[in-house]
């Protein structure tokens, strides 16, 4: 089976990516994030 | 009698790197509380308050915890939940979603022309005057790239390439964000005293200071211009690293070691490229197609103002990771002399980088 490598680059794109999808779903709240 | 060791547990494992992030997110609530209580205070001197933004908050109490914590003996169980770069990628990416496409291929030109002639200068400037201090051609290779390219994730691919000692490393990577930190507050100050655009500031803090962390950091407390442009500058200098990684093998295979016959693959250049960079672009095309925003307009919460928050967390958990990392007893062990290089460079880098990016940002490619 070949191995699947993950580097940190490509994790920070995928988890940036997903938080991006939640926020555009309205699944992340302005109040919860609030800077 | 015999003494029977356990393997750790893979839960064990966790545990450490867990419980140190768990620290840093605390810690970054804190530094956006203090930055609240302070943020308009009025500095003497008629500075402006704003530079008691957060990236200051989150690096001086990282700072502060890391001490703490390496009193206690407890920093080195944590230290795998202190991830500087990772949350500084994610908050790249996401910035990313914030910026015209435009901007980005606007800026390009500039940041290229830039980023050829700082890293050429600065790299075969340290390189000489390391010579000229005795340093070893191991650390001056991992020094050079830290000053001309971006820090400490230069200094790891310059050191992967050149076969340096992890103690070279170590102390390099602690000399960066030492001078980083006080740099990122600095020259926000130095660049509103001498009255430069958003865009020359920002092309000077990417073109000059040396970590990614304490870039943004400089361009968050000058302005959303500035941190716009110091961000692509920075970043177009990070996607040289492959490059220069290449080229630093084959120099150290071919000349150094004197193996003709064991000369680096180009693959090398692909591989240590910062892929983070793929993700920021992409982001930016996506704003710039109208998707982001098209998206942003019908969720029903204002996702404009979530994603630029979720950039400002993920940037103010770099800051902390960034204080709780330094290690000053790592400087102690090499002496003065490579300190000293650092810093001259540092200088020339300043006042370099300050030319270059008047008269490429403000004359050639005004934004």
């Amino acid at each position: 089976m070949k191995k699947i490598s993950l580097n940190e680059d490509w994790l920070a794109v995928i988890i940036a990516f997903a938080l991006l999808l939640l926020a555009l779903v309205g699944a992340i709240s302005p109040d919860w994030t609030k800077f | 009698m015999s003494v029977e060791i356990k393997p750790s547990s893979p839960r064990s494992i966790l545990l450490g790197p867990i419980t140190g992030f768990i620290l840093v997110v605390g810690l970054a609530f804190l530094a956006h509380w203090i930055k609240l209580r302070v943020y308009d205070t009025q500095l003497p001197f008629g500075i402006p308050g704003k530079v008691l933004e957060y990236p200051l908050w989150a690096a001086l109490i990282g700072l502060l915890a890391n001490l703490v914590l390496r009193l206690f003996k407890a920093h080195g169980r944590l230290r795998g939940g202190f991830r500087t770069e990772f949350f500084l990628k994610i908050g790249l990416v996401l910035l990313g979603a914030t910026i015209s496409f435009k901007t980005i291929a606007t800026a390009a030109g500039g940041a290229v022309l830039q980023a050829l002639v700082l890293i050429a200068a600065v790299y075969l400037f340290a390189w000489w005057l390391g010579g000229k201090f005795g340093l070893s051609d191991t650390l001056r290779a991992v020094m050079a790239s830290a000053l001309s390219i971006c820090g400490v994730s230069a200094a790891i691919a310059a050191a992967g390439a050149v076969h340096a000692k992890k103690q070279e490393i170590t102390y390099i990577t602690a000399l960066v964000i030492l001078v980083a930190l006080p740099m990122m507050v600095l020259m926000p100050i130095l660049a509103h005293w001498m009255g430069l655009s958003g865009a020359v500031a920002g092309a000077w803090f990417g073109g000059n200071v040396d970590t990614t962390a304490a870039v943004v950091g400089a361009g968050k407390i000058y302005g959303a211009e500035a941190e716009t442009i110091a961000t692509i500058v920075k970043s177009t200098q990070n996607a040289f690293i492959g490059v220069v990684a290449f080229f630093l093998a084959l120099y150290f295979t071919t000349v150094v070691e004197g193996k003709e016959n064991r000369k680096p693959s180009a693959a090398v250049i692909w591989q240590r490229f910062p892929k983070f960079v793929i993700g920021f672009i992409l982001a930016s095309i996506l704003f710039s197609v109208g998707l982001i925003p098209a998206a942003a307009k019908a969720a029903p919460f204002n996702a404009g103002n979530v994603i630029a928050a979720m950039k400002d967390w993920a940037f103010c958990l770099a800051f902390v990771s960034m204080g709780l990392t330094i290690s000053f007893s790592d400087l102690k062990q090499m002496g003065w002399k490579p300190v000293a290089v650092y810093l001259i460079v540092t200088a020339f880098n300043t006042v370099l980088a300050l030319g270059a990016a008047w008269l490429i940002f403000g004359l050639l490619f005004p934004a």
